[in-house]
């Protein structure tokens, strides 16, 4: 399809093209660390997850369907592999919040102001942004697994519903439920954050 | 309409079918409690935009990835051998849901991609021990390894 680059990419790689698999991963595999690290919070362990999206989409060539969004097909490879993740992982990380572990890597480290574009935030915004990360990893933590799911596909990778129900293979109707439960518990979460605080239905 | 609390975040996100959308909004229209309410969530969307940026991957992130690579394609060559082992392709006409589609299936070289692109399409069935056993194919423990692992094989060389 023209209109979808990575599809062209996925096929010339099921001709045998290995250079396209590489285009692959050079395009996706740094917002691909970035969304496993939604699920789980060591950064060394959300690359080892990354890698294995890549490695599955790899050997996985053959079931891609050339009319399919590459998006959708990478997405739900990912999520079945952060969901696995989680629920192999699920007695440790419940662990891990309850004894108010903070994260090893990733949203924990300081940032270069100088090292981002633009004029660059203040150091208030930069704090402010810190805190924000890690009570959105806390908040994530928190979530039932689907709504999790839901919440980055939508909030973070930007898919749409209809995306976001493709990838988990579930109804639309669902995915409106899932993003709505997770988007209260966002608001409740962040609510010391923002001038809306308090919840008119709370 | 009552309070249409569900649909807010759907109403925020612009994910709403057109009716419902101007349902929902003509009903903001009158609700102060669900404007306030649409207001938080619209908030909490808003604020997460001020995360702060993805840190990059680390240094070795890539030739490691690279690395994992080139073991598994070493495996899946690996398997393939066995493959050759086992008469999966003359299993087709004893398999529930597939007899009347497939037939037998000659093994030269070029039909090769053809099967591994078969085996793909009806990975679950070829992963079920019992249905591949049932067909009294699988005579050794090596074989059992090669059912249990079919999806690992690599479609290229």
């Amino acid at each position: 399809m023209a209109s979808d680059p990575d599809a062209a990419l996925m096929v010339a790689f099921q001709g045998g093209d290995e250079s396209a698999f590489r285009g692959l991963f050079e395009k996706h595999g740094r917002a691909m660390v970035a969304f496993c690290h939604h699920f789980v919070r060591d950064a060394a362990r959300a690359e080892d997850l990354a890698q294995e999206v890549f490695l599955k989409l790899h050997r996985s060539a053959a079931r891609y369907q050339p009319t399919a969004r590459f998006r959708t097909f990478l997405y739900r490879i990912a999520s079945n592999a952060c969901l696995n993740e989680l629920r192999r992982g699920e007695y440790g990380a419940r662990r891990a919040v309850e004894s108010g572990d903070d994260c090893a890597g990733g949203r924990g480290e300081p940032i270069d102001p100088d090292s981002l574009a633009g004029s660059g935030p203040n150091p208030e915004e930069i704090a402010l942004a810190a805190a924000l990360g890690r009570a959105v990893e806390e908040l994530l933590a928190r979530l039932p697994e689907k709504q999790r799911a839901a919440f980055v596909l939508g909030r973070f990778e930007g898919l749409s519903y209809e995306e976001i129900a493709e990838v988990l293979g579930t109804t639309i109707p669902a995915v409106k439920s899932l993003v709505h439960r997770a988007t209260v518990a966002a608001a409740a979460a962040l609510a010391g954050y923002t001038a809306e605080g308090k919840g008119a239905f709370s | 309409m009552t309070h249409p609390v569900g649909s807010l975040t759907a109403y925020v996100d612009g994910a709403l079918e057109l009716a419902e959308q101007a349902e929902v909004e003509s009903h903001l229209a009158q609700c102060a409690t669900c404007r306030t309410e649409r207001d938080r969530l619209a908030g909490a969307i808003a604020l997460l935009a001020r995360l702060p940026p993805t840190p990059a991957p680390s240094a070795t992130f890539e030739q490691r990835f690279y690395a994992r690579l080139a073991a598994q394609k070493e495996e899946a060559r690996q398997r393939r051998g066995f493959l050759d082992r086992i008469a999966w392709r003359w299993l087709a006409p004893g398999l529930a849901g597939v007899a009347a589609t497939v037939g037998v299936v000659l093994y030269t070289g070029e039909q090769r991609r053809a099967d591994e692109a078969f085996l793909a399409e009806h990975i679950d069935l070829f992963e079920s021990y019992e249905a591949v056993a049932s067909v009294g194919a699988v005579e050794s423990a090596e074989d059992v390894q090669v059912v249990a692992h079919l999806d690992d094989l690599g479609a290229k060389p």
